[in-house]
């Protein structure tokens, strides 16, 4: 029947992009974008931190202190961004 | 002439100073090529979908193009969940896109070169996929600070450190963005000062690296678009999906 063999193609034509499509998605991105990536995540987690530490320090007075603990969360913060970020790109 | 390569980011007003309040919101060269660029996105898909003909004239390849290209990175990285939000994100991507095209013309200025714009669009996005993420789990959203599998003692730990990590997306997107503009453009204007003050005897040298320069800092300026968009589909999915 010409209806079920035009199906089939079809069939056969749609996983064929299917299987493309997976091809193309596991091509690396330039790695310049990637390094990029990654620092700014670095980067910004930290001045994160070392702001919320400085606005806490403000409102309750504790001058040095919030804002230290919170600079090395945020450090810590943004190796862990680091790392889903670079295992999210081996996915 | 200019030799300052800081020049070309300077925001200026342009017709008569209006105030609300305090704020000054007069009209500068920023508004005016945000302006021109949503006037372009309009124009070009209002053309492009008058007339829906079978062999698509130019502007109808275009907007299709640009349609398919859109929908499938929302439906690879985000999935069927993310279809609602089609409109936001392809407004989204066109936009950046725009600006950052309409800065490669030369005396053009490059909004998504200045970190206040790129982090009030980061932002909207942030506060939005909140949103969305809080009416589609209610409460239990707040799960995605709480990574399972930890122990009860490090838990505060935990959970400050993945309210910063969240916290920071807006600002690493933006910064990105904001970055990877005015670096390209500042490095540009520099080494067009190079050919102006080496002449015509030196001046070929950073001339060659110039055009180079230029063909890089279109690519960038497509590729930062199309990250801020995937980034954005990235964390809409995090909010519709919610796993750890």
């Amino acid at each position: 029947m010409p209806k079920d063999s035009l199906k089939t193609r079809l069939e056969i034509a749609k996983n064929k992009l299917s299987k493309k499509n997976l091809y193309k998605n596991e091509e690396a991105p330039s790695s310049i974008g990637t390094a990029f990536k990654l620092s700014t995540e670095l980067v910004s987690a930290v001045a994160v931190g070392t702001i919320i530490g400085f606005i806490l320090d403000k409102t309750f007075g504790t001058k040095p202190w919030l804002i230290l603990i919170f600079f090395f969360v945020g450090v810590v913060a943004g190796i862990i961004n680091v790392f889903r970020s670079a295992k999210n790109m081996q996915k | 002439m200019a030799t300052n390569p800081m020049n070309q980011f300077e925001v200026y007003r342009i017709g008569p100073e209006i105030k609300l309040g305090a704020i000054d919101i007069s009209f500068t060269n920023a508004s005016l090529f945000m302006v021109i660029s949503s006037l372009a996105i309009l124009l070009i898909f209002n053309l492009g979908s008058k007339k829906n003909s079978l062999l698509p004239s130019k502007m109808q390849l275009l907007s299709e193009l640009s349609y398919t290209f859109v929908s499938k990175m929302i439906s690879d990285t985000a999935g069927s969940k993310a279809k609602p939000y089609f409109a936001f994100i392809f407004s989204i991507f066109m936009f950046v896109l725009f600006c950052n095209m309409f800065g490669m013309i030369p005396y053009a200025f490059t909004v998504t070169s200045h970190i206040i714009v790129t982090f009030i669009l980061a932002s909207f996005i942030f506060v939005g996929v909140t949103i969305i993420g809080f009416m589609k789990h209610g409460l239990g959203y707040l799960k995605l600070f709480v990574p399972s599998g930890v122990p009860a003692v490090l838990l505060p730990l935990i959970v400050v450190i993945e309210i910063i990590s969240y916290l920071s997306r807006p600002v690493s997107l933006s910064v990105r963005l904001f970055a990877n503009m005015m670096a390209g453009h500042t490095m540009m204007k520099v080494f067009g000062g190079f050919v102006i003050s080496l002449g015509i005897v030196g001046g070929w040298l950073p001339l060659s690296f110039s055009v180079a320069l230029t063909g890089l800092e279109i690519l960038v300026a497509f590729l930062q678009a199309y990250v801020f968009a995937i980034l954005t589909c990235i964390y809409l999915n995090d909010a519709l999906n919610l796993h750890h």
